[in-house]
């Protein structure tokens, strides 16, 4: 069990529940929690740098992670902290 | 790589793989759920292992042998897995066992030419196993379509391990990955531990080796798939296919075709001619009745089994190959996960349910993808409670369908708020935690017409093998039972609960207890009865009621048993037997007492 984090500038990040269809990031961290959620995010390919398009909020939380589709309930989305993505205009 | 080191490094492997080796080279086929490792395995050894467009068909281990170069190899499938340490699931610790052990010599990595760095992470814990292996990009076809594409040589260079580019379902690349695989090599990837560093490595290397352009030629899909997740057509599209699944199975399988094969082919054609052939030339009443009297084995087994069940489960099939493969099934699991949240499950939970109606006993092996030992159980649980199977829905909808929409309604109805009861139960009363709900959405895909021939045929095959004979013990069953007057006893002992309770002709106590032997057997028991004209509506609707709810097959029950412990199992049915009679006894009094007629 770990918990993930990488050091960032705390500007602009928030957690992936509080973003809006059509949002795009990259993930910052993960909070950890004892049921290996980490783990198995990590697993799916939701690392930290990983680019994030956040496709509907509403049932269930669905993103697009690099190439991957992933729906996650809300708790998990709100482990999911999500910064600006670099270089931008 | 040049051509020429290529060759002297593949012949050098090969004669050491030759050399070493008294038994056949055991390769496994390991990778992400999904990615085609069951394809690649049919392509490899000629045998058919079902191929669908969700993660987790595949949840067990499948070997075959195949020829590589002029070495037997023995070709090892087995189930996805997204990671090899950490929290795994029971699918994932059954790959990670062929891995670790002595199970395979060479491992074959499919991967989904899309999804590289998710591969590569996995790529990286596989190196930890310290075997020969080789990288297979597959669906590479599709990764264009998107606009991606993968420098295969530079991958390989880096990896020193053979990369080889494949698109599975049309064989292509095949020839390349049996060459490649007597060129396997241990991969150079830097020893790492901790996941972090694992997907900052494959983040590198996959930024070195890959391009994504913003192009995309898929569409079509990419529209389908929008619309199957959102709320707003998602659950349009949801009511359609419940309709389409409807008029396709329940209107033309159980209605057309049932009438065309019973009425006409064995009504009129079969039957008369067998019992006038019996008639004619067996003397011993008792051998006529046998195979043509009222428990005959071919006007009661054959009849059943061939004219009643198999054009609604061959029906049935078909449409359900086709969801499969499209990767729609998944996609359900966004609009129930609430639902199942709050019986302690979660929204994955919606596949081995979906499954469950071609046949609940795979669906019961199928829960090995849900997380947690708790909502493996209620997933058992419900599966053995409420989820009829291909062929009792056949019935259900051969019986019901030909009453009233509102009989069905009823049915579904009050098995669904059983299931959810027992379900709010389970999750409250069993110790241990439910995981959260995080599934990977399968592509939309056009199914393959071939697949869909082969899956479909196999499994009607599988009910014509195991099932049909099942059917003609049945019936000899009860064929002794009737003689040996054991018949009348169970009708009798059971007289006081179906006809007082349950308010159903005595005969049906019968066709429950031989329900259990197999579940569309009972179900079949009662399409006869209702055929005769022996069941009013709100009895069927009773009588279904109680024969969804009600004990598995024997099947059923031995994958409960091997699954989870017999001590289980028989909670289960322990759980399970009461209520299905309390609640077919409360339906029946409700049902008669409002008066309702269907």
């Amino acid at each position: 069990m770990s918990s993930v984090r990488l050091v960032f500038s705390s500007d602009g990040v928030r957690a992936l529940s509080a973003m809006r269809a059509g949002d795009r990031g990259v993930v910052v961290a993960i909070e950890a929690r004892e049921n290996g959620r980490v783990d198995r995010l990590l697993s799916l390919g939701v690392t930290p740098g990983a680019r994030v398009t956040v496709l509907q909020m509403f049932p269930g939380v669905v993103f697009q992670c690099d190439q991957t589709e992933l729906a996650v309930e809300r708790g998990v989305a709100d482990a999911i902290l999500i910064g600006p993505v670099e270089g931008r205009s | 790589m040049s051509c020429h080191i290529a060759h002297e490094q593949a012949a050098a492997a090969a004669s050491r793989l030759l050399t070493l080796r008294s038994r056949p080279l055991r390769v496994a086929l390991v990778g992400q759920p999904n990615v085609g490792k069951s394809v690649v395995f049919g392509r490899l050894t000629g045998r058919y292992v079902t191929v669908s467009n969700y993660p987790g068909t595949t949840v067990a281990v499948t070997k075959g042998r195949s020829m590589v170069g002029a070495q037997v190899c023995d070709v090892i499938d087995t189930p996805g897995v997204n990671a090899l340490e950490g929290t795994l699931s029971e699918d994932e610790r059954i790959a990670r066992e062929v891995l670790s052990g002595d199970g395979a010599d060479v491992v074959v990595q499919i991967a989904d030419a899309r999804n590289l760095r998710r591969a590569l992470m996995l790529t990286s814990q596989i190196a930890d196993f310290d075997k020969p292996m080789v990288l297979a990009l597959n669906m590479v076809d599709e990764a264009w379509a998107r606009g991606i594409s993968v420098d295969a040589d530079a991958l390989a260079a880096e990896l020193q391990v053979p990369v080889v580019e494949m698109v599975a379902v049309e064989g292509r690349g095949l020839p390349e990955l049996r060459d490649a695989i007597a060129r396997a090599d241990r991969p150079h990837v830097p020893a790492l531990t901790h996941a972090v560093d694992r997907a900052a490595w494959a983040h590198s290397l996959t930024e070195r080796v890959r391009r994504v352009s913003a192009l995309s030629l898929a569409y079509v899909q990419e529209a389908l798939a929008r619309a199957t997740r959102r709320p707003v057509t998602g659950l349009p599209i949801l009511a359609a296919v419940l309709y389409l699944l409807y008029l396709f199975v329940g209107v033309f399988g159980a209605q057309t075709l049932v009438g065309l094969l019973e009425g006409t082919v064995f009504g009129k054609g079969i039957n008369p001619a067998a019992i006038w052939t019996v008639d004619r030339f067996i003397p011993i009443p008792l051998v006529r009745d046998f195979l043509v009297g009222e428990y005959g084995l071919i006007t009661m087994g054959v009849t059943y089994s061939i004219a009643i069940v198999l054009p609604v489960v061959a029906t049935f099939f078909l449409m359900f190959g086709f969801l499969e493969d499209s990767g729609y099934i998944p996609r359900l699991a966004i609009f129930c996960d609430r639902i199942f949240r709050s019986m302690g499950l979660n929204g994955k939970a919606v596949l081995p349910m979906v499954l469950g109606l071609g046949c609940d006993t795979m669906a019961t092996m199928t829960t090995r993808i849900l997380g947690t030992p708790k909502e493996r159980l209620i997933a058992i649980l419900l599966l053995a409670l409420g989820i009829p199977c291909s062929a009792q829905l056949a019935t259900i909808l051969g019986i019901l369908g030909g009453i009233s929409f509102a009989a069905l309604a009823t049915l579904f109805g009050v098995v669904l708020g059983q299931m959810f009861a027992v379900g709010w139960l389970a999750a409250r009363v069993l110790k241990g935690e439910r995981s959260e709900f995080i599934l990977e959405l399968p592509p939309i895909r056009w199914p393959r017409l071939g697949n869909l021939v082969t899956k479909t045929r196999l499994r009607v095959w599988w009910y014509l093998g195991e099932a049909v004979p099942l059917f003609l013990v049945g019936t000899a069953l009860l064929f002794v039972l009737d003689r040996l007057h054991v018949l009348g006893l169970i009708a009798a002992a059971g007289r006081p609960i179906v006809t007082g309770l349950l308010g159903l002709p005595a005969q049906t106590a019968q066709i429950l207890v031989m329900g259990f032997l197999r579940r569309d057997y009972g179900a079949a028991g009662l399409f006869q009865l209702a055929r005769e004209g022996q069941l009013s509506g709100v009895q069927s609707v009773v009588a279904l009621t109680v024969m969804t709810l009600f004990v598995p097959c024997v099947a059923n029950f031995l994958m409960m048993v091997r699954e989870r412990g017999l001590k289980t199992g028989l909670a289960i049915i322990g759980i399970i037997t009461p209520i299905a009679i309390f609640t077919g006894a409360g339906l029946n009094h409700v049902l008669r007492a409002l008066g309702v007629q269907f």
